[in-house]
């Protein structure tokens, strides 16, 4: 299983309900983003949310390997550093597609009965540090995951949201690597909750606000 | 209302920090434990209020510059209120290659209340000021924080800050926050500020404000909730800003009568 799992964990067509969401880009195209932007865009994600969010599917992936598993200490630092309410919610959603998942795989692995005992709803990173530890999967290429996943996501959305040549997200996230990279060292450094890092990007912030608002939209965030 | 302050041991050091502790007594009055000037701010007791003390933090000196280290630390006993009046803003100057820091540390004990109209803090060219603030409540108790940064003075690009914040409600993280704006190049990526320069927020802590939904408000997983404005330009952020920390306070009081 350990050699096909992190592939299964980047993989986009995964069944975790992960194309309702656009890391933002949906909000961002709403407030003017243009394609010649998205790998300002990817650069600025890498720097700010992107580092938390691989930092805490660590630290849960560490809690998941412990006896007894808590993640409440890694739940509980990460909603602190998610101020705003549309981002939580959007976590929650889809940390619901991944623990479903996690319980099919492995209904009675400690590390997923400790998702169910969480309140409120575990966030996505929480969720995927349990389907690492179901899947074997090392935090190394868990935060690998993490960040390859946003970069993914983001540049295909853009196929839907500012459509171009679908050959050009390879190319944008190729250009990320070295940000990526630096990404995933700083993840991989973060030893306790308290450390998480809580890089805000207040506009992202805001554009989720906006987008919260709006009736018509095609993902949830 | 208020005690003496405590006389103040000489002129203040370099790096004294302002000390403000307020307490209220059993018959329900209001006094300054400890007010002490820092190197920096002067705390200087406004016009007594009945429910309240309000004191003015008055810049002694002239704003940060290479090597300053500015501390203050305030603290409110159980049931006090304490509002906190910056007279005029804060400017970091050209560092010429150094640093600051600008280091604030509250304290409020079960049913205290802090209310701190905090005034604009500028990060002029050249400058890299570090600033963080850490908040610790107790149960019960309630922070409101206006806070404005400004990049640069007008025409400016600004100078580099690192804005952390961390406050810690019952024992457990509240909100954490580190706006990372030392890279002008990062800052100004999109998502991240874009072209704006002045971040403009008003905090609550300890509880949530009722009141009409504002567009750009946000309630935090535990006890609070926060506005937070960007723009180019001061002006009209400033003036909805200040509507609306004067709604939420007004709100905070009617809830308690």
């Amino acid at each position: 299983m350990a050699l096909l799992a992190p592939y299964l964990l980047a993989d986009g067509r995964l069944p975790v309900g992960a194309h309702t969401y656009s890391a933002g880009l949906e909000p961002a195209v709403a407030a003017g983003l243009t394609r010649a932007e998205i790998p300002a865009l990817l650069r600025a994600r890498l720097h700010t949310g992107v580092v938390t969010e691989a930092a805490a599917a660590v630290l849960a992936l560490r809690a998941a390997l412990r006896d007894p598993v808590d993640y409440a200490p890694v739940q509980e630092a990460l909603a602190a550093r998610t101020p705003t309410a549309p981002l939580r919610e959007a976590s929650a959603a889809l940390g619901r597609g991944v623990h479903r998942l996690a319980r099919r795989l492995a209904p009675g692995h400690p590390a997923v009965t400790a998702l169910t005992r969480l309140h409120p709803r575990p966030l996505r990173p929480v969720t995927l540090g349990a389907l690492g530890a179901v899947l074997g999967v090392g935090e190394e290429a868990l935060a690998h995951g993490v960040v390859y996943d946003e970069l993914q996501t983001i540049a295909s959305a853009a196929l839907k949201l500012l459509p171009g040549d679908p050959l050009d997200s390879v190319a944008w996230i190729i250009a990320a690597e070295a940000d990526a990279a630096r990404t995933v060292a700083e993840a991989l450094a973060v030893r306790t909750p308290t450390e998480l890092p809580a890089r805000t990007p207040p506009l992202t912030e805001q554009w989720a606000l906006e987008h919260d608002r709006r009736e018509r939209r095609l993902f949830l965030a | 209302m208020t005690g003496p302050p405590a006389p103040a041991a000489g002129p203040a050091e370099p790096d004294d920090p302002t000390v403000v502790a307020v307490e209220r007594d059993a018959s329900g009055r209001h006094l300054a434990r400890e007010l002490s000037p820092g190197a920096f701010l002067a705390p200087r007791p406004l016009l007594p209020c009945a429910d309240r003390l309000r004191i003015a933090l008055v810049g002694t000196r002239a704003g940060l510059l290479a090597g300053d280290d500015l501390r203050l630390h305030v603290s409110v006993g159980p049931g006090a209120r304490l509002e906190l009046v910056e007279p005029s803003g804060l400017v970091a100057y050209d560092h010429r290659g150094g640093r600051s820091a600008w280091r604030a540390r509250v304290d409020i004990a079960a049913g205290g209340r802090l209310d701190w109209d905090g005034k604009p803090f500028v990060v002029a060219h050249g400058a890299r000021v570090d600033r963080t603030m850490e908040v610790t409540l107790a149960p019960g108790a309630r922070m409101l924080w206006r806070d404005t940064l400004v990049l640069g003075r007008s025409g400016e690009r600004g100078g580099s800050v690192r804005a952390r914040t961390r406050a810690v409600y019952d024992g457990r993280e509240l909100l954490v926050e580190d706006l990372d704006l030392t890279d002008p190049d990062l800052r100004e990526l999109p998502g991240i500020l874009g072209p704006n320069r002045i971040i403009g927020s008003v905090t609550a802590l300890g509880a949530r404000p009722p009141g009409p939904p504002h567009p750009y408000r946000t309630d935090l997983a535990g006890p609070g909730a926060q506005v937070r404005l960007l723009d180019t330009e001061a002006p009209a952020m400033e003036a909805e800003l200040t509507a609306l920390h004067e709604h939420w306070r007004t709100e905070n009081e009617n809830e308690n009568e």
